[in-house]
């Protein structure tokens, strides 16, 4: 199939009307940035095309895909059957005969419904085969909304173990929209975790450009400082932040690094910023054993040793369901105060 | 005879017509048959004598299914298959010396020696899928591919097989409805050779038949006798073509037994004699195209004989190729995981010798 050469009015906008569009002021909110992208890629190149529950009239659950099927049809956005084996089986399916499926899952608790042909297939077929899979599984995950138990999980850890699939997880509108381009360009699977928190709740100038791109392995220091690092991802890169203003106007200046992706990890970045600071505090929304922090942790201390003038310290949730009543999440849950205390600890070393 | 469960849950008797392929064709029907069989022995022999690494799955009595239902497929038409279906795989044009060589884990397997025996797959070259162990797994896959010929308006269909007890999995569910409310090219193949490793039908599902299952997906169910191929195949051709003209997925249920165990070191003890007995004896699917293509007149003794010797020495021929292929190279191995370090798309190392540590 051919791929169309041009967007036909750029990001925010093209012509048939959309789900939710940018304020006035030009702002996107992350939820909007990333159905942009979904739109351009879908304007740029018709083998992209999306799959899963309650995309197509409804919209999707969470209102990302309103609007994509009056503008590309029902052989582009295709409800499915609630049927997550299917449904990535019908990605990894039409991958192999060219096609680049963008699949919804309504939760990303619900990958663990697919959990077998995402694991089992999509990881390791390209290896054993050398047959590429551009599939990109797309979901909201994350906590902090009382959603319990099944609305909340961060899912990155089942699939960075298993290798074969790349995991981003953005926190800002921006690099929402230019990881989601890269991921749906990406000729690797992508898991790609959009954080429910953040969706409504952040918004920022997002780049109109057809071919604004942020490159998937690359992570980005989004405040700078000298005495702490906090290397996160997700909702946690605004707790942080939050935590970093607090901590300065009591002397401490902590730098915030936003991994972007969380599998393969920036090492390079990160390493850098603990060069500069001397102490790495890891926060992480999965779990706290074998969790992304873990790992980041692990890779600090094994390589950025003679640079370390503290223990690396992790927060985390412990490996537990994530509870509902408000009092039970927020204990749960690493807060903006957990921050500050565990930077402080740190700072004091 | 083919019996159809129509989705209203009628059965109705299927045509029998035979000599369905001109003459040559079904020479090359018995070859193939001939060919799986005596690599289905030889491979076992080999692995007994401890001359064979990793394991095999044995199709032996199932030949019927697997060459009836391959023939049915055009080039671009893409199948779906399980270890047990290697047959299946022949058929559809695999080279036999890269498959002996993807056994004794060379570079010039299929899959470059990152993986064993019948996991294997040629999608640039044939069109089959790279099998994996997790049953069904590949009919949601089918269902990917079929979907993207609909998606695409290519003429294309896509076969997936599974054995009887992969039809008591969820995805198997998954696959067959989603292909029904999307009326996709494709057709479900189930080997039901009775046996599940250890488990009989009677604990796998509680109903007579796998076919039967189709009306509750609203589409054709068909039983035919993985004994006969050309019964397999006329009904495989039959829901080919029916896919291939926007009508849907059909199942079809081709029974045999699985006359050997589940994997080579399987002795199969709990299969009963007599049945065993009944089978080779009454549903060999090899002897019994045999025996009628000699009725027909379409082969003589000489022709048979020939036909073996050949088959033969491609036994051969793929054995000596297979011992000569060299190791991977040690420093490939973590490459070829991600797209970009380009591994799948340049000449692999070639330098990791001829013997095994």
């Amino acid at each position: 199939m051919a791929t169309t050469a041009k967007v036909e009015a750029g990001a925010a906008g093209h012509g048939a009307e959309p789900r939710g569009k940018r304020g006035d002021d030009g702002q996107a909110t992350y939820l909007i940035a990333i159905a942009e992208a979904l739109w351009e890629e879908m304007e740029r190149d018709e083998r992209v095309y999306m799959l899963g529950e309650d995309i197509g009239v409804y919209g999707g659950a969470f209102k990302v895909t309103e609007g994509f099927l009056d503008r590309f049809g029902g052989n582009r956005v295709i409800d499915t059957p609630i049927a997550e084996e299917a449904i990535v089986g019908m990605a990894v399916g039409s991958a192999m005969e060219g096609l680049r499926p963008v699949a919804e899952f309504q939760y990303a608790d619900f990958m663990s419904s697919g959990f077998d042909s995402i694991s089992t297939v999509l990881g390791r077929y390209h290896y054993r085969s050398g047959v590429p899979l551009p599939v990109v599984l797309r979901g909201p995950s994350g906590g902090y909304v009382r959603a319990s138990s099944f609305h909340s999980v961060n899912p990155e850890p089942w699939f960075a173990y298993g290798g074969g699939i790349k995991i981003v997880a953005p926190a800002f509108p921006a690099d929402a929209k230019g990881l989601m381009k890269s991921a749906v360009r990406d000729d690797n699977p992508v898991l790609y975790l959009e954080h429910k928190w953040i969706y409504r709740r952040i918004k920022e100038q997002v780049p109109t450009d057809p071919d604004f791109l942020v490159p998937i392995g690359e992570a980005e220091v989004k405040r700078a400082g000298t005495d702490v690092s906090i290397v996160t991802y997700g909702a946690l890169v605004h707790k942080s932040l939050e935590a970093a203003e607090n901590l300065a106007q009591r002397g401490i200046s902590a730098e915030v690094v936003d991994l972007r992706t969380v599998h393969p990890i920036d090492e390079e970045t990160v390493l850098s910023s603990i060069a500069k600071t001397s102490r790495a505090l890891v926060v992480s929304e999965s779990y706290r054993f074998v969790g992304i922090g873990a790992e980041v942790g692990a890779t600090i201390a094994e390589k950025a040793f003679e640079h370390l003038d503290a223990p690396v310290t992790r927060l985390s949730p412990p490996n537990m369901p994530v509870p509902f009543s408000p009092t039970l999440e927020d204990a749960f849950l690493p807060q903006v105060a957990d921050i500050e205390r565990a930077v402080e600890e740190l700072s004091a070393w | 005879m083919a019996t159809e469960v129509d989705p209203a849950g009628i059965p109705a008797e299927a045509s029998g017509a035979r000599r369905p392929l001109p003459d040559d064709e079904l020479v090359e029907m018995l070859h193939m048959l001939k060919l799986s069989r005596y690599f289905d022995e030889r491979m076992e022999a080999l692995y007994r004598q401890g001359r064979l690494p990793g394991a095999i799955y044995s199709g032996r009595g199932q030949e019927g299914t697997h060459v009836g239902a391959a023939w049915a497929l055009r080039p671009d038409d893409s199948l779906f298959p399980t270890h047990r279906d290697l047959t299946a795989q022949l058929t559809k044009g695999l080279d036999l010396k890269r498959v002996m060589a993807q056994f004794w884990a060379r570079i010039d397997g299929y899959t470059r020696g990152r993986d064993g025996n019948s996991h294997i797959g040629d999608w640039y070259g044939n069109k089959t899928f790279t099998v994996m162990s997790h049953l069904p797994i590949a009919y949601p896959v089918a269902v990917g591919a079929a979907l993207a010929y609909k998606l695409k308006g290519e003429p294309n269909v896509a076969l997936a097989i599974c054995g009887d007890g992969a039809t008591s999995n969820g995805r198997w569910h998954e696959a067959i409805n989603t292909s029904a409310v999307h009326r996709l090219p494709v057709v479900w193949v189930v080997n039901n050779n009775q046996f599940a490793y250890s488990t009989p039908n009677a604990l796998e599902f509680a109903i007579p038949t796998i076919a039967e299952r189709a009306v509750a997906y609203g589409i054709p169910g068909l039983r035919v006798d993985g004994g006969d191929v050309l019964e397999v195949f006329e009904a495989t051709r039959a829901a080919v073509e029916r896919a291939r003209g926007g009508e849907g997925p059909t199942l079809i249920e081709a029974v045999s037994l699985r006359w050997r165990g589940h994997a080579g070191h399987d002795p199969a003890k709990y299969m009963p004699d007599e049945m065993l007995q009944e089978y080779m004896a009454n549903h060999d699917p090899v002897r019994n195209f045999e025996e009628y293509l000699l009725s027909e007149g379409v082969v003589t003794k000489d022709d048979i004989d020939a036909i073996v010797q050949r088959v033969e020495a491609e036994f051969d021929e793929g054995y000596e190729f297979a011992l000569a292929s060299p190791f991977p190279e040690p420093g490939d191995a973590t490459k070829g995981l991600w797209v970009e370090d380009g591994y799948w798309t340049s000449e692999p190392g070639r330098g990791g010798g001829t013997e095994a540590g």
